[in-house]
């Protein structure tokens, strides 16, 4: 099955701390609320509440060290969870948040230039069976690296808060090493 | 192996693991701390076990809060400490016992060789000092080692930096951490590695330089850094050690993705310009520049090495009138030991003001912040915009000795010319 929809594309590098200002860090996690501030430092546009959000963009598009910066924080995850994005594609991943989103099962799709074949407000589409990101405004496409087995299992479950319950539920948590 | 695969391999019960490998691992200490600490146990509690999975093991620190300068905060901080109490943990550093939780984790002995800690904030890297991995994790991962006693990792490949030659009178370990900010970029070669420090320079080094060594890894954008354990870990650990361990170290025949040399007889004082860390100069080449703040503290350079550094700069001196200083020492402990030694006095007697240990000005929440114009020369490890506060401030970072020498005059300085 693919995903369909309309790109937002950095030109720039996209810090932590400008995803989710410092005002916010103390904040509870909940996708719908974090999504009101998310991308707030990231440009004047997006400094209103729900801005992001409402701009209606289901991909990012980005290149090197996504999300870099340093904070460990998921509120950058369910932030761009609970504004629509459906998956990142970019070059490289901070491994912060590479590990934030892969506990969340939102994909982090590594495609070295993508940034070169999208503008924001293209329409791309994704299929995470094949890993091709088309981009269905220009015609161009490109194949990002595929997930690996681990990550695929976490995204199924509903995360590693539902995959974790469900095995201490099971009694088997013993058996993961 | 390398050591980091051997932690990796020992704690996930197999003999071997290579990079790339997916596993679960046995989790030594889980550090959480006050702004995350609550939604760390509220993910906890939603996860269907009704006792964390070790109480001794589970490390409540209060650092980037306390004191509270707002009402929120202190808000926060009251339902913090319920969290604690409600789960029963035994090893809580609040206010009055308080310090950085990475520095508290290491000066507490919660952090032992050839095992994983993890911490629910970036710098928990500065555990590999002692021979340990340690890595910063998200309140859900916090949550899931709480309840299993687990983590899942990648093994990273690994990058060596082997640093020989001689340490120079005023250069710190902190100009290595800047120094090879500057060779590998932040946003560069560095995602996802393990970086292993080995060498006759880093055998050199007191327990202070490794952990800001190691704890700047995470800026390098690594997984984790680590040092080696040795005769100077034992000695460092065994009066604090919160259990046994083993010496852990690499194989002769370990594979390294990269092996970089530095040779630290070279190495000079050195500084980041503002809003790029990565952006490295010779204090010489920015030498004259004025600035009307000074901070030393936080996880990278609040130790008493690095009290001692600068109260053998200020003794008997006068801080700039154009200059306000603030230390802010890492822990407690740090700041009773610099209290004993007279470092505190005769750096008050220079005209530095001292607070209680916190994450202080370096998390832009109180205790000095940045406003706008202001240009800060500090200690810490994060210089982007708006990161000790006003995002209309500059921020240049740089060694303790490099921030001392400054205050003497007000403008930019190397303390070899002093």
């Amino acid at each position: 099955m693919t995903i369909k929809g309309k790109a937002w594309v950095s030109d720039n590098y996209v810090m932590s701390y400008d995803m989710v200002l410092q005002k916010d860090w103390t904040s509870p996690i909940n996708k719908e609320e974090n999504a009101k501030w998310i991308m707030a430092g990231v440009s004047d546009e997006f400094n209103q509440e729900g801005a992001f959000r409402d701009a209606g963009y289901t991909f990012i598009v980005a290149r090197h060290n996504f999300a870099g910066g340093g904070k460990s924080i998921e509120h950058c995850v369910t932030g761009l969870m609970g504004a629509g994005i459906k998956a990142v594609f970019a070059d490289s991943f901070a491994r912060l948040q590479f590990r934030n989103a892969i506990n969340y099962g939102l994909p982090f799709i590594t495609c070295k230039d993508i940034a070169d074949i999208a503008r924001t407000d293209d329409e791309l589409e994704f299929n995470p069976s094949t890993g091709e990101i088309k981009n269905l405004s220009n015609g161009k496409s490109k194949i990002s690296v595929p997930v690996s087995p681990f990550v695929a299992e976490v995204a199924e479950a509903g995360g590693i808060m539902d995959f974790i319950r469900k095995r201490i539920a099971e009694g088997t948590v013993d058996e993961l090493r | 192996m390398t050591i980091t695969e051997k932690i990796m391999a020992i704690n996930s019960g197999r003999d071997k693991v290579v990079p790339g490998q997916l596993v679960w691992t046995n989790i030594q200490s889980v550090m959480t701390m006050d702004y995350l600490g609550t939604e760390t146990f509220k993910a906890f509690d939603s996860l269907g076990k009704s006792e964390v999975f070790d109480k001794e093991r589970v490390i409540c620190v209060s650092d980037h809060l306390v004191p509270p300068p707002t009402p929120a905060f202190a808000t926060l901080l009251n339902q913090w400490r319920e969290a604690v109490k409600a789960h029963d943990i035994k090893h809580f550093y609040d206010l009055g016992r308080q310090g950085i939780a990475h520095q508290i984790m290491v000066e507490q002995g919660h952090v032992l060789p050839g095992t994983l800690s993890i911490g629910t904030d970036s710098h928990a890297n500065t555990y590999g000092a002692v021979g340990a991995v340690g890595n910063a994790v998200s309140v859900s991962d916090a949550a899931v080692a709480m309840a299993t006693g687990k983590s899942w990792f990648r093994v990273p490949e690994t990058v060596k930096f082997h640093i020989t030659g001689k340490w120079q009178p005023w250069v710190m370990a902190k100009d290595l951490s800047l120094h090879i900010m500057g060779m590998m970029h932040w946003n560069g070669h560095l995602i996802y590695k393990t970086i292993e420090f080995d060498g006759p320079a880093i055998s050199d080094l007191g327990m202070a330089g490794r952990m800001t060594l190691c704890n700047m890894t995470v800026d390098l954008g690594a997984k984790n850094g680590i040092i080696a354990p040795d005769a100077k870990t034992a000695a460092f650990l065994s009066p604090v050690q919160k259990g046994s361990w083993n010496y852990v170290t690499s194989d002769a025949d370990a594979v390294y993705e990269k092996v970089y040399e530095v040779d630290v007889t070279n190495l000079v004082p050195t500084i980041s310009m503002p809003d790029k860390l990565d952006e490295v100069r010779r204090v010489e080449e920015v030498q004259g520049t004025k600035f009307n703040k000074a901070f030393v503290g936080t996880c990278t350079n609040g130790r008493l090495e690095d009290i001692e550094m600068i109260a053998k700069i200020l003794k008997g001196k006068q801080v700039h009138r154009d200059v306000n200083f603030m230390l802010v020492p890492a822990s407690t402990q740090i700041y009773l030991d610099a209290i004993k030694a007279g470092y505190i006095t005769d750096l008050i007697e220079a005209g530095v003001a001292v607070d209680t240990p916190s994450c202080a000005s370096c998390a832009g929440i109180h205790t000095g912040v940045a406003g706008d114009g202001d240009i800060v020369l500090s200690a810490g490890n994060r210089n982007m915009k708006g990161r000790m506060g006003s995002k209309n401030a500059q921020i240049y970072l740089t060694s303790p000795a490099v921030v001392a020498a400054s205050a003497l005059t007000g403008v930019i300085t190397d303390p070899r010319n002093l």
